[in-house]
């Protein structure tokens, strides 16, 4: 079952002067098991939106649709614990909500809070840990003694180690270096595939977008302003310019080549592959 | 967070607003002073008269005071049980049981009750109507004379201005904190007394650290600027004391004079 926005609006601090409407009158259906990335301006209301899906924020108007539940604007939601554990939030700069002693009580005080016991919770802790790639003589540190890229895998984990069916990431990759950004994305893409789980990405890097998530909702304003595949989304490089987005590398590489006169098959999705297609026609032609 | 009014600035235009800052804070100390006078009724009614002046004059609206006076109700209440209970002094007003009511016990917690009205207006019609940073400005020339015999007045004023910037900052970091452990299914509200401690572990140990991380930050900042503490600065914006302001404090030293006068007579 998709999850679903009937004309969800969202306004911060009503009734005061400092009253902000963050979402107007959302329709919206993001399908399961698909990597989904939430794109658009800062303040354009994309963590907002996440933020409803495990009800921190609950619809000023509307009704959301998330696992077999509903949550409808001026209803009290029901099982609020499980939905929380069913659907994982991590947040932008997660390594700020680290505080236990250890790196590896940390990561158990989340399966902990859904009902998990002692040993049961360090050994999904241990299996988490291991998923990000934290090695183990990091487990008995404190989580401050970790360098920003692993205090974020802790942080990570601490989500991962909950068994979410949906993953929701906000900004996961910001300030990580390349390497580390590659690592986590990779990791993001294999619990998709290989777990089914759904995950749903805020970022602002298009490179991301184009090669590791399936669709595309923007949000401009408040609302949405496209939602599609990737593949359809990037298909024509016009539309995100008009969006003020800067394509991947890749589409602006071919579409500087079509307009220098090469032939450029529309199926090329990496570098190499257009390399050795541009080197061919050049061969051929002189 | 939205509903805390005490102490909070409202950018309004009026002619206090206006006002030098120091102006303002000694005229309030003033009036402050005034208040403790037990100056009767009468004093009351006079200062009364003259802060509801300022109050409108600054533009500010009743309930808005009414807002700031809302959590001092409860310390009321509690001062008239108590006062009942113990001032067994003036007419008996009434009597349930073996319990009688006394009318001084009344009278006092009214007493108390007008000198904390009054204090909160007051304090109200500064802290409403001069920026934070117009604030320490002014604290930090009413301290320079005592510079002299050893009060870091700039490092005060400083201090307090870097509190004041920093206290949006952090409660905006709170809510994000208890934003992402209710993600990891902290219940705030719910929970055996374990959990709970818990649960307000996982929401302090975070916010100190980022505080310590943010206090670094700014002070590193601060450096490569060249701030040094006890060095001569100059400053972009400079108090100058107009007519308006020798008047305030006058009106303001008339009526601690009228008080203590009052005082005396009664």
């Amino acid at each position: 079952m998709p999850i679903q926005f009937e004309h969800v609006s969202h306004t911060y601090s009503t009734g005061t002067p400092y009253e902000y409407k963050a979402l107007y009158d959302i329709n919206l259906e993001i399908e399961e098991g698909k990597i989904t990335a939430i794109i658009g301006m800062t303040g354009s209301g994309k963590s907002t939106l996440v933020q409803h899906l495990n009800a921190l924020l609950l619809p000023e108007k509307g009704t959301i649709r998330i696992l077999d539940r509903t949550i409808t604007a001026g209803e009290k939601p029901k099982n609020l614990k499980s939905l929380r554990g069913d659907v994982g939030l991590v947040f932008q700069f997660p390594e700020y909500q680290l505080f236990e002693e250890t790196v590896i009580k940390d990561v158990a005080f989340g399966p902990k809070n859904f009902g998990a016991s002692e040993e049961e919770a360090v050994k999904k802790a241990k299996h988490a840990l291991s998923m990000v790639g934290l090695p183990a003589e990091t487990y008995e540190k404190s989580p401050l003694e970790l360098s920003g890229g692993q205090k974020r895998r802790a942080a990570i984990a601490g989500i991962l180690a909950m068994d979410p069916k949906i993953l929701v990431l906000d900004e996961p990759t910001a300030g990580l270096d390349p390497l580390g950004t590659v690592s986590m994305m990779s990791l993001f893409s294999k619990l998709n595939r290989e777990m089914g789980k759904t995950v749903l990405i805020v970022t602002h890097d298009m490179e991301q977008v184009f090669k590791y998530c399936d669709n595309v909702v923007v949000v401009e304003n408040g609302k949405i302003r496209t939602h599609t595949s990737v593949q359809e989304f990037f298909a024509d490089s016009s539309l995100c310019r008009e969006m003020n987005i800067l394509p991947p590398a890749l589409i602006r590489m071919k579409d500087l080549l079509k307009e220098a006169g090469f032939r450029i098959d529309d199926n090329i999705q990496d570098l190499d592959r257009l390399a050795y297609a541009v080197a061919r026609q050049v061969k051929k032609h002189g | 967070m939205g509903n805390i009014t005490l102490g909070r600035y409202i950018p309004l235009d009026s002619p206090i607003h206006k006002m030098d800052p120091r102006a303002k804070i000694v005229g309030m100390l003033l009036v402050l002073i005034a208040i403790f006078f037990p100056a009767g009724w009468y004093g009351y009614a006079i200062l009364f008269a003259a802060v509801a002046f300022c109050i409108i004059l600054a533009k500010l609206s009743f309930t808005f005071i009414w807002k700031a006076m809302r959590p001092m109700l409860f310390m009321l209440v509690f001062l008239l049980v108590i006062n009942t209970l113990f001032l067994k002094t003036g007419t008996p007003l009434f009597t349930i049981g073996s319990f009688t009511m006394y009318s001084d016990a009344v009278f006092q917690t009214l007493y108390i009750a007008v000198r904390l009205l009054l204090m909160v207006m007051i304090t109200t019609c500064l802290t409403a109507t001069t920026k934070p940073l117009d604030m320490t400005l002014g604290i930090e020339d009413l301290l320079k004379p005592f510079a002299k015999i050893g009060v870091p007045a700039h490092e005060i004023a400083m201090l307090i201005s870097i509190a004041l910037r920093f206290i949006p900052d952090l409660i905006d970091e709170t809510q994000r904190i208890i934003k992402a452990q209710e993600s990891r299914g902290v219940d705030l509200k719910e929970g055996k007394i374990t959990e709970r401690i818990m649960a307000i572990l996982s929401l302090i140990v975070p916010l100190f650290v980022s505080a310590f991380q943010r206090a670094e930050d700014l002070a590193n900042a601060m450096e490569a600027r060249g701030y040094a503490p006890g060095e001569k600065r100059t400053r972009y914006k400079v108090l100058k004391m107009q007519a308006r302001d020798y008047v305030l404090l006058l009106i303001c030293a008339a009526l601690l004079g009228g008080m203590i006068a009052l005082s005396i007579i009664l």
